[in-house]
């Protein structure tokens, strides 16, 4: 049974359409992330699914019960903030406890739920302090025992981890990633981090300016993304995009003098000089062995070991590429080198329509 | 630079201030304490020393306690409603609606008006003939006929002290306002996503961020209220049979009416006491309410 269903839900603010008809439905215990930049609509969709913002168009049902117009509380949700929202003048004890608190419950049992929460949470040593009095990693495990001692339907997070520093960041994520698969919970997670949203997604919806652009599992995402954008948005180094166009079957790199075959479906479908975008991830390139093919010449500019693997900055023609090497690698800059790729990372897009193909 | 001659260039740099203050503060307080020992006139004598006297005589006479009374009166509730009254105005000016910033820039006007003139106004609103109060309460049927607001000794307090509301609510709602805004909008969401009804809201959430703000809103207010003068006598003049009349309506009646300076300037000295008495207990408040957060 789905836990939360969207159904074309549209918000006009103004002129301006923030969401353009959105669907969407969720299992419970799915972890959806909202995956895009800043002004997609991503967290208006979220505070739409919230109650803090009633959408202009369309249904959104929670527990098949449609909760349009129906106040933020009585919506079996629970939410966590950005900046955390902890009340500055309550101690972390009762921060957690003020939803139970007003929904009366009584104070034995709400004492009992707020240590339950503190204790997954690993913040029982912090319940008489204030929110002042913590560090920012401490006050987001507040502001998840918050929603947590709640038991909600659906948990939404907008982006939580963005005022954290890079390691706690991590640390963070692995630990929500825990309560996840610990406690099964249905989850709504707004970020415009891909790393996140990767690693934390059941399914991911990709936005922009209003729509949901891909909506699929991590792996679907970044193996088969349906649109440039998509391909663009997801994996760090991103997609190499190289212009090419179609010639006597195979792909062509524009400005140069490099061929790549195509797949029997791609040629047979496409137009001869159809203009195309050849998205390769860096991490699906390595250093051509003698013979190799498909295999293309660039010229090796820039050289740069990350630890992990050495990042290639080079140029196919006139066009800039993206490789992500063994940090072994035998290439310096300044050479010129072969590289190759399997035909199955080819990512062929219409350079038109910005669709796959 | 030596810094012997940093601090004397700073004392030759505040040297013209401290002159001018002495000369309209200090020399004026100093000379008023000695008044308050004698039993000078305005015009006419110096007055001779009488030491304790007239102290003595203000805390016995029935007029300083009952003009006491009053201003306690007067300034407790006063101050109470224009708390009240400010702090609902900032809550409804702090909601998004159409014509929020006329209404916002409206409000200030009944602050920003001269005192004289609002107690011009009132007074018309009052009037016993013509008022439009009577005209209101009757049209409504709430009133049989006309009666005297101002011109009742059991009702020209509270006159009074509805003007002085009226008058003075816009600087509470002002600051409190001011504080609204910080009250950061996530803060307000998640009270909403808890479950927190308006009240509630209000109460655990809203309240603690306005407390500070509203406390020096309090202090202010009370001080002014204490001394207050000018409204009353616009409109009253501390009439009718003194049920309005305040401290310092007192302290100018002797000084200036019945011309006893001396007793005069131990009354105005009084005043000043209490004033500082009150100003020197809300600092202390203050410094709790701000160590506490």
């Amino acid at each position: 049974m789905s836990a939360l269903d969207i159904i074309g839900v549209r918000k006009r603010y103004g002129t301006v359409d923030t969401l353009k008809g959105i669907d969407l439905s969720l299992d419970s215990g799915e972890f959806l992330v909202l995956l895009g930049p800043s002004g997609c609509g991503k967290s208006t969709l979220l505070n739409i699914i919230a109650g803090l913002a009633e959408p202009t168009g369309g249904d959104v049902r929670i527990d098949d019960r449609s909760v349009v117009g129906v106040h933020p509380k009585d919506r079996d949700i629970a939410m966590v903030f950005q900046s955390y929202a902890l009340y500055p003048n309550m101690s972390v004890e009762r921060n957690i406890g003020f939803g139970l608190e007003m929904r009366k419950v009584p104070a034995a049992e709400r004492a009992e739920a707020v240590k339950t929460a503190a204790k997954i949470l690993q913040i029982e040593n912090l319940l008489e302090r204030r929110p002042s009095e913590l560090s920012g990693g401490q006050r987001q495990r507040v502001a998840i025992g918050r929603a947590l001692v709640r038991n909600p339907q659906v948990f939404l997070f907008d982006e939580p981890l963005s005022n954290l520093d890079a390691k706690l960041r991590m640390e963070m994520r692995t630990e929500l990633k825990r309560l996840h698969q610990m406690l099964g919970t249905t989850v709504v997670y707004v970020t415009h981090d891909q790393i996140e949203a990767m690693t934390l997604a059941t399914r991911i919806a990709v936005m922009r300016n209003g729509q949901i652009e891909q909506l699929a599992t991590p792996a679907e995402i970044y193996e088969r993304p349906t649109t440039l954008y998509v391909a663009g948005f997801v994996g760090s180094p991103s997609m190499n995009m190289l212009d090419a166009h179609i010639a006597d079957g195979v792909a062509r790199i524009d400005s140069s003098d490099v061929v790549i075959p195509l797949p029997y479906e791609t040629s047979a479908k496409g137009r001869p000089d159809q203009k195309l975008v050849l998205g390769i991830r860096p991490e699906s390139l390595r250093l051509a062995s003698d013979g190799e093919a498909p295999a293309f010449e660039a010229n090796v500019e820039v050289v740069e070991l990350t630890g992990p693997e050495l990042v290639i900055s080079a140029t196919v023609g006139q066009q800039r590429i993206t490789a992500s090497l063994s940090p072994k690698s035998d290439i310096q800059a300044g050479t010129r080198r072969r590289f190759a790729l399997d035909a199955d990372a080819l990512h062929i897009f219409d350079k038109e329509t910005e669709k796959r193909l | 630079m030596s810094s012997s001659w940093i601090n004397t260039r700073a004392w030759l740099l505040m040297l013209p201030l401290l002159i001018v203050m002495v000369a309209v503060i200090g020399w004026p307080l100093i000379d008023t304490v000695r008044l308050s020992f004698t039993d000078a006139k305005l015009v006419g004598t110096s007055g001779n020393f009488v030491g304790f006297d007239n102290y003595l005589k203000m805390l016995s006479n029935s007029g300083f306690q009952r003009a006491f009374l009053t201003t306690t009166w007067f300034a407790v509730i006063s101050v109470t409603a224009e708390m009240v009254v400010g702090v609902a105005a900032a809550l409804l000016l702090n909601q998004q609606f159409y014509g929020r910033t006329v209404l916002r820039a409206l409000m200030i006007l009944p602050w920003a008006l001269p005192t004289v003139v609002n107690a011009t106004l009132w007074r018309l609103i009052y009037n016993p003939e013509y008022g439009a109060l009577n005209a209101a309460l009757t049209q409504i049927g709430l009133l049989d006929a006309y009666r005297s607001w101002l011109g009742e000794p059991g009702t020209a307090l509270a006159a009074l002290i509805l003007a002085d509301t009226w008058k003075n609510f816009p600087l509470v709602a002002l600051i409190a306002l001011a504080a609204l805004q910080a009250v950061p909008r996530d803060i307000t969401s998640a009270a909403m996503v808890d479950g927190a009804g308006a009240w509630s809201r209000f109460r655990f959430v809203i309240l603690p961020y306005l407390a500070g703000p509203l406390m020096v809103a309090l202090v202010l207010r009370t001080i002014e209220a204490f001394k207050v003068f000018d409204i009353i006598w616009v409109m009253t003049r501390g009439g009718p049979a003194n049920s309005t009349r305040t401290l310092s309506i007192l302290v100018y009646q002797e000084a200036f009416s019945f011309q006893r300076a001396g007793s005069g300037a131990s009354l105005a000295l009084m005043v000043t006491l209490m004033v500082t008495v009150l100003a020197a207990i809300y600092a202390t408040v203050i410094r709790k309410t701000a160590g506490a957060n």
